[in-house]
């Protein structure tokens, strides 16, 4: 009962263990705010990575693989799947709209050659098509006035689905978000075309390089494309380099589409022909699976395995087949095949938990210095407490219950700060991002002289403590106003950097509470030495003391 | 002859020790002392002459040297003991006042007061307690004259004040025996008298008291004096008529 009174009366009679609090708070609060945003990135990443490539992900050598079609529908035969896609994934060479005039920008892309309708059963594709007319006349109102949207045709959505342009019938291409740089992405996340490129209303040439089965390269073929729309996945790296065309475009320049079948033993006829014997099917690179909700995507890399053997043996069957299918491909869950990705960012956020965590060691040193200036100071306390029968145990847990209260107050503000600079992490990269509102700086620099004015007086009294605080104050706000007055706005979450373009605004409540737990322990510990110097000191020598 | 009452606290032939730096000073050399049921007994002495260190030593507080001789409480070894029966001794059956009282600066004159019930009793119990141990608390207090001061802090106090406070936390869970380390050593004459007046009123109730002091005059108020030289209870003369006050 005295343990609680006094540790109660010791916490709020005294300035020093607010600090210690605040010290606690801010430990957690970072630790927290570091792992979270960490956590969040990696969430985001490997959620992103799903809605980008599916569950399963089937891959073949560069000669790709044929009856794609026929291996699909098995695949949607599957009651594990969802939906399925095949694709073709090679790199090109893009020559941009602009600059004006001959010399046009060329930059390197990945190429997806896909079917968009069935891309779109399998991937994100049809929902992170970016140019869309607003969904109501409230949601126009709501984009900005210079926003391309608010003039939008409802075709544009449609030509970006089925990657043809409607108006001409023309075979078109959807360019990733940030492979264009007429695209200027605003503080809202929206984009505006810069200079006045508006990608959609421009065509492009994407140049690629048919490459045979054995590695040889072919003539490289081009194609202009009109752009019928954008892509914004979220994932810089894959929005800055990726379009995508139609797939049979993507099969006829890379000459892998159906094709006749010579016999070359023969002998060619007048005009040099050589008897056509049959077909070679149409090939892909890739074929993406989706699994249904509640199938795991391990489990569904061994079905697509297995049915893969199914067909391949079906075809090898078959007489009438005109071409096998590659002995080995690649079946790999989306976690496996981004794997690049997700390891690093893995093993980084390990690193920053692990650094981020020796804070703990900090704020254990912190409060054991504080508890051992508070343990000499109430040292005459302690021998009245033994002289009217406290125990040593008593003692000691005087000291540790105001450890494991400072620990637990500090802990439950430095989640509950970590909480309100995370849900609010965006709109604080944004001000960072922004100039200091003239207002603020202004206000700051008033302060600080209203501090230099209190200086003047106390320098007048001669009051040493006084005169050192007020100095501190003004230079400190100074230094604070001017630097918010030459702020003009650092861009600290560089999604060329990070992959994404927002920063993950999500608690990773697990390490909200492993760490507050962790702080009060810390505190516990912290506490528990000059504890037990209390515990220990004798009664006799605390009552002389002092 | 009168028969002498039964010591209810007993020192014979206590030693005690301290080491300054690296000289062992004895101030105790085989100190012996009987209290008697009710008795107020006077140690008088010099400063230094180890008045405080009896005290001590008789009420737990502090261990004599090995073999340092023993003290009992109604027959049963204090010296010897440790641990929470000590600590329960040292609660319930010992009240000490000190010269400069004391008192916890961050709880009120109450919170004083009820101290001792507080620290006897686990939180459980003495949830159970609080309302009778704050009354009595209230009760002593306010006899003492401090009703009005029952929630200011020590430093709110004067010093006649807080000694009261001090007895008053001494006697609040009626122990046996008071132990009173010059308690009107930091105060002056007329407030000394108060406080020997309120020692009195409880002695007269059947309090025992040992009081140790270097002011004769206050030695006078006691039943009994003993004098401390050399670290021997050196004179132990019978007892004498209570020198009456002016007052009285």
């Amino acid at each position: 009962m005295y343990a609680a009174l006094l540790s109660n009366r010791y916490l709020t009679s005294r300035l020093i263990p607010f600090i210690a609090i605040a010290a606690v708070a801010l430990c957690v609060a970072l630790v927290v705010t570091v792992v979270s945003v960490m956590t969040g990135f990696l969430n985001m990443l490997k959620d992103s990575g799903r809605q980008i490539v599916g569950d399963v992900i089937v891959s073949s050598g560069i000669g790709g693989m044929p009856y794609a079609d026929e291996f699909v529908a098995d695949l949607r035969g599957l009651t594990t799947v969802q939906g399925a896609s095949a694709l073709i994934d090679t790199i090109g060479l893009l020559r941009m709209p602009y600059p004006r005039g001959d010399q046009k920008e060329i930059t390197h892309v990945q190429v997806w050659a896909v079917d968009a309708a069935s891309l779109a059963t399998v991937t994100d594709y049809a929902n992170d098509l970016y140019w869309k007319p607003p969904a109501n006349a409230a949601a126009a109102a709501a984009l900005a006035a210079d926003d391309p949207r608010r003039h939008l045709d409802a075709s544009i959505l449609e030509d970006g689905k089925s990657l043809v342009e409607s108006r001409t019938g023309t075979p078109g291409i959807a360019l990733g978000m940030h492979v264009s740089v007429g695209n200027a992405r605003q503080r809202d996340g929206s984009y505006l075309p810069r200079f006045g490129w508006f990608m959609p209303d421009c065509d492009v040439t994407l140049t690629v390089v048919p490459v045979s089965g054995q590695g040889k390269i072919a003539e490289p073929r081009e194609q202009i494309f009109p752009v019928v729309n954008e892509v914004q996945t979220g994932v810089y790296e894959v929005d800055k380099n990726r379009v995508y065309i139609p797939l049979k475009e993507g099969q006829r320049l890379l000459r892998l589409d159906e094709a006749p079948l010579f016999d070359l033993n023969a002998e060619p006829d007048s005009q040099g022909r050589y008897p056509v014997i049959g077909v070679t099917p149409a090939r892909v690179t890739k074929l993406l699976v989706r699994a249904k909700s509640g199938i795991s995507a391990n489990a569904l890399r061994d079905q697509v395995e297995l049915a893969y053997q199914a067909f391949s043996k079906r075809i090898e069957s078959d007489p009438s087949r005109s071409a096998r299918m590659p002995e080995f491909v690649n079946v790999l869950t989306w976690e496996q095949q981004l794997r690049d990705l997700i390891t690093p960012v893995e093993k980084e956020r390990e690193m920053m938990r692990v650094l981020f965590s020796l804070i703990y060691l900090v704020c254990a040193g912190l409060i054991l210095s504080i508890f051992w200036a508070i343990v000499i100071e109430k040292t005459r306390d302690i021998g009245i407490l033994r002289s009217v029968g406290a125990s040593r145990a008593g003692v000691l847990w005087i000291f540790l219950r105001y450890g494991f209260i400072i620990g637990t107050v500090g802990s439950a503000l430095g989640v509950l700060m970590a909480w309100g600079v995370i849900r609010n992490i965006n709109a604080i990269h944004e001000a960072i991002g922004s100039d200091a509102p003239r207002a603020i700086w202004i206000g700051t620099f008033v302060a600080a002289g209203f501090c230099a004015l209190a200086l003047v007086r106390t320098i007048w009294r001669g009051r040493l403590l006084a005169i050192l605080l007020w100095l501190l104050g003004t230079s400190v706000l100074t230094l604070i106003a001017t630097a918010l007055a030459l702020h003009h706005g650092t861009l600290i979450w560089d999604p060329s950097v990070y992959y994404f373009t927002i920063v993950p605004d999500q608690v990773d409540w697990t390490t909200a509470w492993s760490t507050a737990l962790g702080g009060v322990l810390f505190s516990v510990i912290g506490a528990a030495i000059p504890a037990a110097k209390a515990a220990d000191i004798d009664p006799v020598e605390a009552l002389r003391y002092g | 002859m009168a028969k002498q009452p039964t010591p209810i606290l007993s020192a014979r032939g206590v030693r005690k020790t301290y080491v300054f730096g690296a000289i062992p000073v004895e101030v105790l050399r085989g100190a012996d002392l009987d209290v008697s049921q009710g008795e107020w007994v006077a140690v008088l002495g010099s400063s230094g002459s180890g008045k405080s260190t009896l005290l001590h030593l008789m009420g737990g507080l502090d261990k004599p040297d090995r073999d340092g001789g023993t003290i009992r409480f109604q027959g049963t070894e204090v010296a010897t003991t440790h641990g929470a029966r000590l600590d329960l001794y040292r609660n319930r059956e010992i009240g000490f006042v000190f010269q400069f009282y004391h008192l916890l600066p961050e709880l009120n004159v109450l919170e004083n007061a009820m101290l001792p019930a507080m620290v006897g009793h686990w939180f459980a119990q003495f949830s159970g307690r609080a309302v009778a141990a704050r009354a009595s608390a209230s009760a002593l207090l306010e006899s003492f004259g401090l009703g009005h001061r029952l929630h200011h802090r020590p430093a709110q106090l004067s010093g006649g004040e807080r000694q009261r406070v001090a007895i008053a936390r001494a006697l609040a869970n009626s122990p046996r025996v008071l132990l009173a380390d010059e308690p009107t050593g930091n105060l002056d004459v007329k407030t000394g008298e108060g406080i020997l007046d309120l020692l009195s009123e409880r002695h007269a109730r059947g309090l025992t008291v040992v009081m140790v002091t270097h002011d004769p005059a206050v030695a006078a108020r006691a039943d009994r004096i003993v004098k401390l030289t050399d670290g021997r209870v050196e004179d132990e003369p019978p007892t004498a008529s209570k020198p009456l006050k002016d007052n009285e």
